[in-house]
């Protein structure tokens, strides 16, 4: 069921070593391949069988739910709609991911639509990792939307990552914080040759006591290129504050341009913005340490994207 | 253990080591003092690779160094302490220091916090970001300084943030590096301190070694006007005199 592309591909975006326990979807080339549900964890396919509903029963505490996306069929671009209905007081963790396996000139795709909705006071972690490879020179492209709904007293925590082979992504993240809950935001993309990457992000504080914090980590090396755009807009008193670096190396490109509104007089909102090449300070530190120029390089990076 | 001959380092024309010649013995403890702008840390960053030679020698047990990289002195032996050290994102103090010891042991890395016990334990998951303070991540400098097992450790101003009661437990942890594992120990400092800790004085004046012994040949010369390399110096009452 599962051939030697698929393992890898599910070992790099979920850290799979073959099926999962407990509740698991497994998409591949625009179909379902495996599902499993559990006593707390439903999944089933929506109405138009365009994407699955996920609902997480309330008080579900420390299970996870695995819906990695596989593809490997030349000329597909899938498209897909997930919903995730986390119960109040849940504590679950969801992991996502897209693994690209290209073998020939044509171009291939997905984009994986996925809208949360988190109950009062339920916490929710959402890791999400995208990733092409293959020999083949066709265009990949990874086009993911978040949408994410957070009720009172909720948390969400999201890491997505974007770690290398994608030539194309348009990624886009909308949130709505309910009152006193809590958004966590950490991307991390990776660009090298011609890939391009963009990334857009608006981040409403809708509820008293709201907070978020974005954080978003590129690397763009070769001739690649990374914009990226991220609003936050208070509408309440709360705490808001976007974090976003970017490292170029070689000839990479980057645009990156963080924007806070505040519609509350209560509303704290900060940003940092920081682009430019490795420090030389951080290198002749590791070099110091008995690493070579390259080990240096490569280390700091790795840290960058951990 | 380490010869300077005729050593060097101009920017734009002016000398900031100027034709300096030294010989460090293994095993001794050096304080390097001066004032502002003498060229302490300037020779500190040459014997480490950090600034390029402009012309002389460097020579390391026996061995003409002042071509090799930062790395190919590290890996001889030459460890340094940052003055202002390296701020990253996502490296923790228990990355740098695995690379420091080249070990990620736990018990190991454990075995080096207990050698170096200034700094805490529950320092080692933190990130060496900038939400560290000027002290904390000293400490951390010197732990990784002393992680490299050195035969030459070179501490450019290491009390720098450092608190009070800390700076004592520092020195005497220096002196332990150097008795217990024959560590030859270059403190580049204006702190009493270390420069009553050291076998040797030296005082470095416009790149020029200016005196070389014991601190209380030196104490004369501190208190001497002539090596403030502030030109219109008025002494303690000008705001720019390095007293």
């Amino acid at each position: 069921m599962l051939d030697a592309i698929d393992k890898d591909l599910l070992k790099t975006v979920a850290d799979l070593e073959g099926l999962p326990k407990g509740a698991f979807n497994i998409r591949k080339n625009g179909k379902l391949l495996k599902r499993e549900v559990s006593a707390n964890i439903n999944i089933e396919s929506n109405a138009d069988g365009s994407g699955i509903i996920v609902t997480i029963k309330p008080g579900t505490i420390n299970e996870s739910v695995h819906i990695p996306v596989i593809l490997s069929q030349a000329g597909l671009y899938d498209v897909v709609y997930n919903n995730f209905i986390i119960g109040e007081g849940a504590d679950v963790t969801i992991i996502a991911g897209c693994g690209i396996h290209c073998g020939s000139l044509e171009p291939e795709g997905h984009a994986g639509i996925h809208e949360f909705r988190v109950g009062k006071g339920a916490k929710v972690k959402y890791v999400e990792k995208h990733y092409a490879s293959g020999p083949g020179q066709g265009r990949r492209t990874l086009n993911p939307t978040t949408k994410v709904f957070l009720e009172a007293g909720s948390t969400a925590e999201m890491e997505l990552t974007q770690i290398g082979g994608v030539d194309e992504a348009n990624r886009t993240n909308e949130a709505t914080l309910g009152p006193d809950s809590l958004l966590l935001i950490t991307e991390r993309v990776l660009t090298e040759g011609n890939q391009k990457a963009i990334s857009a992000n608006t981040i409403i504080l809708a509820g008293a006591g709201s907070r978020a914090n974005m954080i978003s980590r590129s690397v763009i090396k070769g001739d690649s290129e990374q914009d990226f755009y991220a609003t936050m807009e208070a509408l309440a008193p709360c705490f808001g504050h976007i974090e976003c670096d970017a490292i170029i190396m070689d000839n990479g490109r980057n645009e990156t341009v963080p924007s806070l509104k505040a519609r509350h007089p209560d509303a704290a909102l900060t940003h940092e913005a920081s682009i430019g090449k490795i420090a030389s300070d951080q290198l002749m530190k590791l070099m110091s340490l008995g690493l070579t120029y390259d080990e240096a390089v490569n280390r700091i990076i790795q840290g960058f994207l951990k | 253990m380490l010869e300077l001959k005729d050593l060097y380092f101009s920017v734009s024309g002016r000398n900031i080591i100027d034709g300096m010649n030294y010989t460090f013995e293994k095993g001794k403890f050096y304080s390097i003092t001066g004032p502002n702008g003498s060229g302490k840390t300037t020779l500190a960053k040459l014997i480490m690779g950090i600034n390029p030679v402009s012309s002389g020698s460097i020579s390391f047990q026996g061995k003409e160094i002042s071509s090799l990289s930062i790395t190919e002195r590290a890996r001889e032996g030459i460890a340094y302490s940052f003055q202002q050290p390296a701020r990253f994102k996502g490296i923790t103090f228990r990355d740098l220091l695995s690379m420091a010891a080249g070990t990620d042991d736990e018990e190991m890395l454990l075995a080096l916090l207990r050698r170096v016990g200034i700094c805490s334990l529950s320092f080692l998951d933190n990130p060496v970001d900038a939400k560290l303070s000027g002290g904390e991540i000293k400490k951390i400098e010197l732990a990784t300084t002393i992680a490299r097992n050195p035969k030459l450790a070179i501490y450019d101003e290491p009390d720098t943030g450092i608190d009070l009661w800390t700076i004592q437990p520092m020195v005497r942890l220096l002196k332990r590096e150097q008795k217990e594992h024959g560590t030859t120990t270059v403190v580049v400092s204006h702190n009493r301190a270390f420069l009553e800790a050291a076998d040797i004085v030296l005082m470095i004046s416009e790149g020029k070694l200016v005196y070389k012994g014991d601190l209380k040949g030196a104490l004369p010369i501190l208190n001497d006007l002539s090596v403030c390399n502030y030109r219109k110096c008025l002494g303690d009452k000008d705001v720019g005199c390095y007293r």
